[in-house]
């Protein structure tokens, strides 16, 4: 890894602590964009150029988009200064920390299992290529692909079924009152104007 | 170190070209506009020019030309105008992100321009150069990355406007952008499974034989479904045209750059007229043949056949800003509701049914 790998990869430290240091919720999501840029240039500097890019076009120009909508429209207040107790500090620090030495034998073992010079062989080679990533999905991770294609495919129906369920047209639990006002005829006066006929009182 | 300065070279290429491609458009535009309505345009600035330096009075007459064709009025007036207005901040809003949403903007524009090869390969002083900064194996993925990157620079310009309208206008932008990126993306793919590559190097190379030895094998020829896809998709990527919704005047008085003055508000035109010289550079590579002139073969390696080739794309790349600004300048702006249903319920269908019958075909063939 080149000097500029470590500089990305300083940016993507620095920014992913950003995320949760920031109170603002809109300048966490903005870390948060700029540490997803940083990894994607981090795979650039590896090689990956389909990564790289697909990383930013889904992520960071699409996904992250949508989370900047919905905290622009709920047009949040910076959170003001919440206290946490030692003791929950300390839980979440040892989970944190038994996470992390869980993660680092493994990075260790991959990086001694790729010897060095190879890993810059497989770069020169272009591994990271559109066509390698596409035998490797479609050969030997085509189930796992299709899977995760089917998770989509209910995350899809899942969104349609919610969005529908103010319509009346999906029956759904703990909706009695909208299915009621869907089924309620035309020409039958609504509880508020029946109340406005009573002369606004209930 | 030669290396790097032929990169260093590169890229003061590319960036000026952007910034020349920006400022013909705006050019265009202001001409190409009063002509439609029957003006006459800017034609004051410059043309009255006088003076009695005998060394200033050759360039007088080139002076007043320029100035009665406009271009006085877009190259130093523009500017001038833009660098002496007070530089407005809203209260309230972040100083920092007000000042780096118009940089976003435009920063991703510029970075697209990159990867774009923009004449063949040509050896000179014993170098083998490839006209292009980055040569990257997914180089049209990239040029639709960064424009999906560049929605940041409207969605914060927005928001730090601190105004209903500003916001409203981002939200616009953002959604308008998210829709449309996916037919846009999905009418490249299909001419990437023609092609068989995503660089677009590649892509201009096999552009350039014959179909059964008689018609330019061109992306608009072999996909025409595909070039309307694209063209109606990078139109409303571009926020411009009949698909200017997130600056309608006359519903929210700017859009999401109504706080912005001064140089901060030139940047978003700039933003906006490179993205549009941009998008002409990628229809005119992948959809026009690039370089090469139907039925024409020229030299390979030779510095003028290069230079040749580089002019060549480039008359495309202007016939069609003129193409965009005149559509935009010829309809009306679309409703909100046409123009999501445009997106989802128009070009996404065709453009899916546009790949599989594509696939298809390529898999038969």
């Amino acid at each position: 890894m080149s000097i500029a790998g470590f500089i990305i990869s300083f940016l993507a430290i620095v920014s992913g602590i950003g995320v949760v240091a920031f109170r603002n919720p809109l300048f966490s999501a903005f870390s948060l964009v700029v540490n997803l840029l940083a990894v994607a240039a981090l795979y650039a500097v590896l090689g990956a150029h389909f990564l790289a890019a697909s990383q930013v076009m889904v992520y960071a120009g699409a996904i992250m988009v949508l989370v900047l909508f919905v905290l622009m429209l709920l047009n949040l207040k910076t959170e003001s200064g919440r206290e946490f107790s030692i003791f929950k500090v300390a839980l979440l620090g040892l989970a944190g920390a038994v996470c992390f030495i869980g993660v680092v034998p493994i990075l260790f073992s991959s990086f001694a299992a790729v010897p060095q010079h190879q890993l810059a062989q497989n770069a020169a080679a272009n591994e990271g290529t559109v066509k390698a990533i596409g035998l490797e999905l479609y050969q030997r991770y085509v189930v796992h692909f299709e899977l995760a294609s089917l998770v989509i495919l209910v995350g899809v129906v899942g969104a349609v079924m919610l969005a529908n369920r103010r319509r009346g047209e999906v029956a759904m639990p703990n909706t009695a009152g909208v299915t009621a006002a869907a089924e309620r005829s035309p020409t039958e006066p609504s509880p508020w104007e029946q109340r406005q006929a009573r002369g606004g009182k209930i | 170190m030669i290396e790097f300065f032929v990169l260093l070279i590169k890229v003061g290429f590319v960036l000026n070209l952007a910034l020349v491609l920006a400022s013909t458009c705006t050019w265009i535009e202001r001409k190409a506009s009063a002509l439609i309505q029957d003006r006459v345009g800017a034609n004051r600035a410059g043309t009255f020019v006088t003076s009695d330096k005998w060394f200033l009075k050759p360039f007088l007459p080139i002076v007043r030309l320029l100035g009665f064709l406009g271009v006085i009025n877009t190259l130093v007036c523009d500017p001038l105008k833009g660098i002496s207005k007070e530089d407005f901040v809203p209260e309230g809003s972040s100083k920092f992100l007000h000042a780096a949403a118009p940089v976003i903007a435009v920063l991703p524009i510029l970075l697209a321009f990159g990867v774009l090869p923009l004449a063949p390969d040509f050896d000179l002083f014993g170098f083998h150069v490839r006209a292009q900064v980055a040569s990257i194996n997914a180089g049209v993925l990239f040029v639709l990355a960064m424009g999906s990157v560049a929605v940041y620079g409207v969605a914060i310009a927005g928001w730090t406007g601190n105004n209903k309208f500003s916001l409203l206008g981002s939200l616009r932008a953002a959604a308008q952008m998210i829709s449309y990126e996916l037919p846009m993306g999905i009418a490249v793919v299909a001419l990437v499974v023609i092609f068989g590559s995503l660089d677009v190097y590649e892509i201009v190379e096999k552009q350039g034989k014959l179909l059964w030895g008689v018609i330019p094998q061109w992306g608009v020829v072999l996909q025409p479904v595909g070039f309307v896809v694209f063209l109606l998709a990078g139109m409303a990527e571009t926020k411009r045209g009949p698909f200017d919704l997130p600056e309608a005047e006359s519903e929210l008085s700017a859009g999401y750059f109504t706080e912005y003055s001064g140089m901060k508000f030139l940047m978003f035109w700039l933003g906006e007229f490179a993205e549009i010289g941009l998008f002409a550079v990628l229809l005119a590579l992948l959809f026009f043949g690039g370089w090469h002139v139907p039925w024409v073969t020229l030299p390979e390696g030779a510095w003028w056949a290069a230079l040749i080739g580089h002019m060549v794309l480039m008359t495309k790349v202007f016939m069609l800003c003129t193409l965009q600004i005149t559509i935009r300048w010829t309809l009306p702006r679309f409703r909100y509701d046409q123009l999501m249903n445009l997106g989802w319920k128009m070009l996404l269908p065709i453009s899916l049914v546009n790949l599989i019958v594509t696939a298809m075909v390529k898999v038969l063939v």
